[in-house]
């Protein structure tokens, strides 16, 4: 039984446990609120408020989610009260010094780690918005500044924006929760990168995913449960075609949320993964759903419900589900829901699972009725047009709007009203991100008249946008590319040095491989200064070669443009 | 002996007039009365042979609605699609065919997996719905192991399935990125796992006729070769010339490939024996691929020949 009460204006979740007593305090703040030029402020202030707490002996942590931030440790009471207490107080006067020493800690943190299935799914569902931005790097932390800290702490870690829960017997004496006034902040809206639905995109090989957003709601827990238990089989047990075969479930927002489906595949056997997990999504749909899945799914959820409930670990989803805008609900109620869920509400509930969906594969999954989600821009902006160096096909368009790379087959557009974020180095490279995700990228020097190009979107780059970034390894920054043979086409000074070389080097070499010549037959006639005839000729004949390397080298630049290919 | 050469599957089963005479009337009770007795493998022939009709779309778009589990109209539907996109793409080898042909051809085949996806979704155990899935992820170019999957799941739901076992073999080819390695591997395979005196020895003999035709030279030298000859004598045994062969659905396609691979041999004897139990009956496949195209005169000239070394023997 859970208890609801308030300390210090925390609404505060207790509950009896049978194991250690623990705690957690959590505020509605995480990725999906962070536009993308602040990419990392809300764990880089989780970093700072746990600073302080040091090197203590008991067991805590924080992370940092999508929606919620939160601050957890297990131990005796009086460490529990030290620990909130200060977090508190921390998240009142961050330790600024710490600033530049966290950023290096989480650019280490983020080195580290590998991406999830996730986050490419939310990258093509949402674009470079809210839910779509935990697809990111923390990109945002070079910029961020103290006051950007003062602001986000000010917003989001509030008495009313937190909820304490306690696995424990009773709220421990001493606890402050010493935070600043605010509002409850409801979780962003979701917004879509994909025109419609079902869509699909190409993703790595090795991997098929499928994720859906249907409404909250028991059906919908158990539906997921049962598409694992029928991948499982039909793609593990009785195929063998993967071996991770399993789903997950998250909520978003107050009442949605998204249900992900995962297979693992080797890369020749990809096509009948993707084949067996549409089957499987097509089976539910259409309503075939075997009421001794939905038995055992419901045994089984309502086994790990008493179980929870037991050691207290039903706090946090509640905790959090309370931050979220939903009532606090009790064992009894949840297990009594999940009985009442029929094989036709899991139905329904995969009905319209299958019309939200989205399919990542190595392969095309348009033949199942999924579209190709947009992975281009549909028009270019007008304005300026910049030309590549050595590169005939492609041009950058800078106007008034926006930016515009634009290739043989591949358009990319960032609008700046749309743009969330320019990543800019001081080598004049630049990294637009649009909200849709899509990415344009200016490297002055691969342009004709670079330099003019990234003045005018400086110009244009509305506030708040721009990261500056630490200067770049000389190796990192592009070059033009070097031809590679009669690809490409020479520009006019290539055409102008080519010749002038030509005209140099012509002459040069006639002469002095005509006198090499005629001192080496002089050799066979003249054998007085034999010494001195010898290694003229011999110079002779050094010069002569490095005319031949130079005519080469004229030629090759005056007919494609660039230096003669490398040897490797 | 006659002239006549009968190539139309009514010829052989009469179920077949029948069932397009009820599709004509747009009567689907009447459809299903020839459907429903009978067995799996001739429901999918008929179905096959029906779903060549012109404009079958909305008729059997209203069947299914009406009634999506009645996965006969579902297949029905399916295999009309996909005929409909086939006719576009025509049935010239790939470089032949232009990029509109293709995109269309694509564009019907997707029609036709979304009414099947959803009929498999509904009763997978009907062979129908397979053998349209396996035509359709050939045309789509879906990959050798989704393909795979769709052979399993109809072998599971019904073994040695020749119509499905006819689109699987041209996948294996290597014109559809197979490999004559796998083809034959899995002709022989099939055969044997098939009761003695079934027509899966049919597989075997198309899976070399198909071998035989890619070859540039043209001439009867591959299926005259040594090993070549002994496995179509072989499959002979196992299917046509055993005493259990009947006059099951699928018999004349087995009977016309052997006489087409005997009579290119040479063996003149074998091939007028395949022609007696054949009598006017005949299929496209595979004599449109002699001559000038025309099986039927294909059909009648090799007969006559047949014919002529009994009469001297």
């Amino acid at each position: 039984m859970i208890k609801q009460l308030e300390v210090a204006g925390v609404p505060v979740l207790l509950a009896p446990t049978t194991g250690p007593a623990h705690a957690g305090l959590a505020f509605r703040v995480g990725f999906a609120d962070e536009p993308l030029a602040k990419r990392g402020i809300t764990h880089l202030i989780e970093h700072l408020a746990l600073h302080s707490v040091g090197v203590a002996d008991y067991h805590y942590n924080g992370a940092t989610g999508v929606e919620f931030t939160r601050f957890h440790m297990q131990g005796a009471e009086a460490d529990v009260v030290t620990f909130l207490n200060g977090v508190c107080a921390a998240l009142r006067d961050l330790p600024m010094r710490r600033l530049e020493v966290e950023k290096e800690v989480l650019a280490a943190e983020s080195h580290g780690r590998s991406a999830a299935v996730a986050e490419p799914m939310s990258l093509w569902r949402y674009g470079a918005r809210d839910y779509g931005t935990i697809a990111y790097p923390e990109w945002g932390l070079p910029a961020i500044t103290e006051d950007d800290l003062r602001a986000w702490v000010a917003r989001y870690f509030t008495r009313e924006n937190a909820v304490l829960w306690v696995a424990g017997d009773e709220v421990p004496a001493g606890l402050e929760l010493d935070l600043p006034p605010g509002a409850r902040q409801p979780a962003p809206a979701p917004s879509s990168a994909l025109p419609v639905t079902p869509a699909c995109f190409a993703g790595d090989s090795g991997l098929v995913v499928w994720d859906a957003v249907v409404p909250r709601s028991p059906a919908a827990y158990v539906y997921a449960d049962v598409l694992e238990r029928m991948l499982f089989r039909e793609l593990r047990q009785e195929s063998g075609l993967s071996y991770t075969a399993q789903t997950d479930y998250q909520p978003v927002g107050r009442d949605r949320v998204t249900i992900l489906a995962m297979a693992d595949a080797m890369p020749e056997k990809s096509g009948a993964v993707l084949g067996g997990m549409v089957d499987v999504l097509a089976t539910l749909r259409a309503g075939r759903v075997d009421p001794a899945d939905v038995t055992a799914v419901v045994n089984k959820q309502v086994e790990a419900l008493r179980l929870a409930e037991e050691v207290g670990a039903r706090l946090p989803g509640q905790a959090l589900g309370l931050l979220a805008g939903r009532p606090v609900q009790d064992a009894g109620e949840q297990i009594a829901a999940l009985h009442t869920v029929t094989a036709a509400e899991v139905a329904e509930v995969a009905a319209e699972a299958w019309r939200t969906g989205l399919m990542m594969s190595p392969g095309r999954a348009d033949w199942a009725g999924f579209a190709l989600a947009p992975q281009t821009s549909e028009r270019a902006v007008t304005g300026t047009e910049f030309r590549y160096l050595g590169d005939s096909t492609s041009r950058l368009m800078v106007g008034p709007e926006g930016v515009s790379v634009v290739e043989e087959e591949n358009l990319a557009t960032v609008r700046y009203d749309e743009c969330v974020l320019v990543r800019a180095w001081p080598d004049g490279g630049r990294q637009l991100v649009g909200a849709d995700g899509i990415v344009v990228r200016v490297e002055p020097t691969l342009l004709k008249g670079g330099p003019a190009a990234v003045g005018r979107i400086d110009a244009a780059i509305p506030p708040g946008l721009r990261v500056d970034e630490p200067a770049r390894n000389p190796g990192q920054i592009p070059k033009p590319r070097a031809k590679a043979g009669p690809a490409g086409t020479a520009s006019h000074s290539d055409k102008v040095a080519g010749i002038m070389g030509l005209i140099l080097w012509w002459p040069v070499t006639l002469v002095f491989g005509g006198l090499g010549a005629l001192l080496f037959l002089s050799l066979l006639t003249d054998t007085e200064d034999l010494a001195y005839t010898l290694s003229v000729a011999v110079l002779c004949a050094l010069v002569t070669a490095l005319g031949v390397v130079g005519i080469r080298r004229s030629h090759h630049r005056m007919r494609y443009g660039a230096r003669p290919p490398k040897r490797r | 002996m006659s002239d006549t050469v009968l190539l139309d599957a009514a010829a052989a089963y009469p179920e077949v007039a029948a069932v397009r005479r009820a599709l004509r009337a747009r009567d689907w009770s009447a459809v299903r009365a020839v459907l429903d007795p009978a067995s799996p493998v001739g429901r999918s022939i008929l179905i096959r042979a029906a779903a060549d009709g012109d404009s079958l779309e909305d008729f059997l778009r209203s069947v299914v609605s009406s009634d999506p589990d009645d996965t006969m109209a579902v297949a029905m539907l399916g295999m009309h699609l996909i005929n409909v996109g086939w006719k576009i793409r025509s049935g010239y080898r790939a470089q032949y065919v232009s990029g509109g042909q293709f995109a269309a051809f694509h564009d019907w085949l997707r029609k036709a997996e979304i009414v099947l996806l959803d009929g498999v979704a509904r009763r997978p155990s009907d062979p129908a719905l397979w053998v349209a899935r396996l035509t359709s992820a050939r045309g789509l170019e879906l990959g050798l192991s989704e393909t795979r999957r769709r052979y399993q799941k109809l072998a599971a739901a019904d073994p040695h399935h020749l119509p499905g076992q006819n689109q699987y073999l041209q996948r294996l080819c290597p014109k559809w990125s197979g490999s004559w390695e796998l083809l034959h591997t899995w002709c022989r395979a099939e055969m044997l796992a098939a009761p003695p005196g079934a027509v899966q020895g049919v597989l075997v003999v198309d899976g070399h006729i198909e071998h035989w035709l890619e070859l540039e030279s043209g001439g009867p030298a591959y299926l005259r070769s040594r090993p070549v000859r002994q496995e179509i004598e072989e499959a002979a045994q196992r299917s046509v010339s055993h005493p259990d062969f009947g006059r099951d659905w699928g018999w004349v396609q087995a009977a016309s490939s052997f006489a087409m691979a005997f009579s290119l041999i040479g063996d003149k004897a074998a091939a007028a024996a395949m022609f007696r139990m054949l009598g006017d009956l005949g299929t496209e496949i595979p004599w449109q691929y002699l001559g000038d195209g025309n099986a039927a005169n294909q059909i009648r000239d090799y007969r006559r020949r047949a014919a002529r070394h009994g009469k001297a023997a």
